[in-house]
């Protein structure tokens, strides 16, 4: 019984974890404001991917060293890595978009 | 014992790093990773105030459910307002502290760091935020 | 499980067309950290389906080195674009 509530719990959270991943990277296609990308990206790759690391940690309990140590490394990486592109892009455009966007 | 502090940390750091990439507790094991952990290259190490680096840390991991919080709000949202901001940084003497700043602002999806200005007291922000009734239908 | 894989495969498609058609450079290096960090997350999902523990080590690993390289060239480029 307790078993199987593991399993539904893991499996919605790997669900949501790919419906952020989608929710994310699709901005990527279009043609929104470089830095709007990257708030997107930063909720796709790093809560969604840490949403579904969370899942796989409830699948196999017994890998949890490694597992932690995969989610402190996509946590901090990506989130500096965010910071890094945000900052090393800025130069060439001085004032980045601050027109109000209202998208569909 | 203050001076001692940044080395006893790092140390216990990268050791705790080692023993999860190995999952091994053997003393063997643990001999291994305490030489490479002291034989790592490390910042000139400088006397660290521990209250405000645990404070510090604390508001970084709180800013995790936070996180979470906000990117449920993003994906309901129906449009978006982007803006520019800035915010007063604690202390730019210590780089650890203005690490765990920068990552505390960007890690949340409404924030991004730009980078210092005003000579490095204040963190450029740029922010996406959840457009208000009053902004959706001037 | 395997149709989480179809769908976490469907959503890397994405980035990979980002990357391969002509735009911004600044896109195009966000779009190749996204794929690193998708496919990383892919070979998780995969060593857990496979019951496979080296596989596992290899995806964490790639997970905590894999964006190292990329830090460096956007630092890089910032100074050729300077």
């Amino acid at each position: 019984m307790a078993h199987s509530l593991i399993d539904h719990a893991s499996a919605l959270l790997l669900g949501a974890g790919l419906v952020l991943w989608f929710w994310g990277t699709w901005p990527l296609l279009g043609t929104h404001s470089y830095l709007r990308k990257l708030h997107a990206l930063s909720v796709a790759d790093t809560l969604g991917s840490l949403l579904m690391l969370l899942g796989l940690l409830l699948r196999i309990p017994g890998q949890w060293p490694l597992l932690t140590l995969a989610l402190l490394g996509l946590v901090v990486w990506n989130t500096i890595f965010g910071y890094v592109l945000a900052a090393c892009s800025l130069p060439p455009r001085p004032h980045p978009a601050t027109e109000q966007d209202s998208a569909p | 014992m203050r001076r001692l502090l940044p080395l006893l940390l790092s140390t216990a750091f990268r050791l705790a790093l080692w023993c999860l990439l190995t999952s091994d507790l053997s003393q063997l094991n643990l001999l291994i990773g305490l030489v490479v952990a002291l034989l790592l290259p490390r910042a000139r190490s400088r006397p660290l105030p521990v209250r405000v680096l645990l404070k510090a840390t604390l508001r970084g991991l709180l800013a995790i459910p936070q996180a979470f919080a906000e990117a449920l709000r993003l994906v309901m949202a129906p449009a978006m307002v982007e803006r520019e901001d800035s915010e007063p940084a604690t202390d730019r003497a210590l780089p650890l502290l203005v690490f765990l700043d920068v990552f505390r602002i960007t890690l949340t999806p409404f924030t991004i760091v730009l980078g210092l200005e005003d000579g490095g007291r204040r963190y450029r922000i740029h922010t996406l935020t959840p457009a208000s009734k009053e902004d959706s239908e001037p | 499980m395997t149709v989480l894989l179809w769908g976490m495969v469907l959503a890397l498609l994405i980035p990979i067309a980002v990357a391969c058609r002509p735009s911004d450079v600044w896109d195009r290096l966000a779009a190749f950290s996204s794929v690193s960090s998708k496919v990383a997350l892919i070979i998780l999902v995969v060593s857990v389906m496979r019951d496979d523990r080296m596989l596992g080590l290899v995806g964490a690993i790639a997970l905590s080195a894999g964006n190292a390289g990329m830090l460096l060239l956007a630092n890089l480029l910032r100074g050729v674009e300077r």
